[in-house]
């Protein structure tokens, strides 16, 4: 006998999570269904075949734009929260100092604090200090919040490698660059690149504050949302919204398959 | 700290004599200089606006406690706090009790599909939120999914849509359980599959049903899941403003609107926004501090 579920509680928990998972994906579908519409309006009865909304996105400029700006905050602020959580992950994991956990909470503090009162905030101190919104005040923000997601990757991670490696090369005379070179950061790499690719997405979806804090060149989700007021192009966007959610599908179905190859192999070799 | 440093193994002792370049300061100068210009800084710039150190208004300010006052005196803002408080307790609510047997399923049925299933499940919320309430939006609007679907099939008749759907309190809170369904899963996944099978065993081999086995030992070791899943669906959707503005209407605006509002709209007053956005702010502070205590308690009593 199976001591957490019976035959009839497995079956109906199977069923219920296939209808949720039916429930998160419908949407979903009901969006690749009519960006194929040739109806200038998402309703029913379905109106036949067309690539003409993809076409028309292809061909517009603003939104190939928007989606040019978006890429490079995201690899800027991703870039940046990876450099500065590998910092911070050596210091909590490797070091011991005083203040540790009042340190380490406020690292992780940006995950609970509400996206509306940080937007405000950093809105009024770029008005306070005098610095015009552009491009970088949404890279400052956005390694602000990705911050955290990059310490949650990086740390466990770190705590896994055997520090008698690193400790084995600096006995053999490198130096501690050197050794985190060689030894830490090769072994630490699959953990980077989850970081750098959680973050970059983050930043790339990134609405709320960059909401607050954009210039004139606008972000993809800023274009997006004032899009979304015109109803002519509506069907455009659908087309867009599923070329983005196809590609952000297959980049985290391909990360997570990646992890798990390296942590095998890293299983195995250990 | 005392006790951590006698239980050390000798290798973690051996490790400070490494302490030579890249030391401790260096390593945590960037991060924090970073969160101290660009996080912590910016909040007490608001808590200066929020007590009138700070304004739009030129001239010559004094520090009152005015902006605090009204907030807490007049009536519109704090009720519409409580508005949002039940709107996101709902929420939290509901998917947290939809999530468990999600997670319980997954860890606990011995599938050996659990990770490539749990992958399935929390795809959606990997993909972008407003392209998520895009589709809710197309669903559910007056010429939407669902009414033209209707009127297609003749259930309902065009001049009569189902115009509640969109622009409501329903919508928001449909949306947003939607957003966060697949996510909230997770920390409860987490805890159930820490869980040790042979405790369930022992309570069937002592003569306890699946059902008590359940009560007084799943669902106890479970709850700091629960709690945090709560949590971290509670706290983002208190503070929303995206969701609403999107698919709200009046009916379904929320605190966080009246944040932006009091920032960006055609009359600014940006101490009384500083005062509702740092209210917020101490109360997701207290909510989040309560919580680990909660849970430092509970791993210190194991």
């Amino acid at each position: 006998m199976d001591v957490a579920l019976s035959r009839t509680g497995a079956w109906v928990l199977r069923i219920f999570f296939a209808l949720v998972v039916l429930f998160l994906y419908a949407p979903i579908v009901i969006l690749v269904i009519f960006s194929f519409n040739d109806s200038a309006f998402p309703s029913f009865p379905l109106s036949g075949f067309t690539w003409r909304w993809y076409h028309q996105f292809l061909v517009n400029g603003e939104l190939r734009a928007a989606l040019e700006t978006s890429a490079i905050v995201a690899a800027f602020s991703s870039v940046g929260a990876v450099l500065l959580g590998i910092l911070a992950s050596i210091a909590l994991v490797r070091r011991r100092f005083h203040g540790k956990s009042p340190v380490s909470a406020l690292l992780l503090s940006p995950l609970v604090i509400p996206y509306v009162v940080f937007g405000i905030s950093l809105l009024l101190f770029f008005h306070a200090v005098g610095i015009p919104r552009t491009v970088l005040t949404v890279v400052i923000g956005h390694v602000v919040i990705t911050l955290p997601y990059t310490i949650l990757v990086l740390m466990p991670r770190l705590q896994q490698i055997d520090v008698s490696l690193e400790e084995a090369a600096y006995d053999l005379g490198a130096s501690r660059l050197r050794t985190f070179r060689s030894i830490t950061l090769p072994l630490l790499l699959p953990a980077v690149v989850s970081a750098f690719l959680i973050a970059f997405t983050t930043s790339f979806d990134e609405y709320a504050v960059a909401s607050f804090v954009v210039g004139s060149r606008l972000t993809f989700p800023i274009y997006l949302y004032s899009a979304l007021r015109f109803p002519n192009q509506l069907p455009q966007v659908i087309a867009v919204a599923v070329v983005v959610i196809t590609i952000s599908l297959v980049v985290v179905v391909g990360a997570e398959l990646g992890r798990r190859l390296a942590e095998r192999r890293l299983g195995a070799e250990g | 700290m005392a006790i951590t440093e006698a239980r050390e193994p000798p290798a973690q002792r051996r490790r400070r004599r490494l302490r030579l370049d890249l030391s401790t300061p260096t390593l945590l100068g960037l991060p924090l200089a970073w969160l101290a210009a660009f996080f912590l800084v910016p909040i007490g710039i608001v808590a200066a606006y929020s007590f009138n150190l700070y304004s739009l208004d030129p001239g010559t300010h004094h520090f009152t406690l005015a902006g605090w006052h009204d907030f807490l005196h007049g009536s519109v803002y704090l009720s519409l706090f409580w508005k949002s408080v039940k709107m996101s307790l709902i929420v939290s609510a509901t998917i947290v009790v939809l999530a468990y047997p999600l997670a319980y399923f997954l860890a606990l049925s011995g599938t050996r599909r659990k990770y490539v299933l749990l992958l399935l499940l929390i795809a959606p919320f990997l993909t972008s939120y407003l392209l998520r309430v895009l589709a809710w939006k197309v669903i559910l609007g007056n010429n939407g999914v669902i009414n033209s679907f209707l009127f297609w099939t003749g259930l309902r008749s065009p001049d009569h849509p189902l115009s509640q759907l969109l622009y409501s309190k329903f919508a928001v809170m449909l949306v947003l359980g939607y957003i966060w369904l697949p996510f909230v899963a997770l920390p409860i996944f987490v805890s159930l599959e820490s869980l040790d099978r042979r405790l369930l065993e022992a309570a069937t081999d002592l003569g306890a049903s699946r059902l008590q086995a359940f009560v007084k030992i799943t669902l106890p070791l479970s709850l700091p899941g629960v709690f945090a899943a709560f949590l971290f669906v509670f706290i983002p959707t208190l503070g929303e403003f995206v969701t609403p503005s999107l698919v709200g209407g009046t009916g379904g605006y929320m605190y966080g609107n009246q944040i932006v509002d009091l920032f960006v709209a055609g009359f600014p007053d940006w101490q009384t926004g500083s005062v509702l956005a740092l209210f917020l702010l101490g109360v997701v502070a207290v909510l989040t501090v309560v919580f680990s205590r909660f849970l430092g308690a509970r791993t210190a009593v194991r």
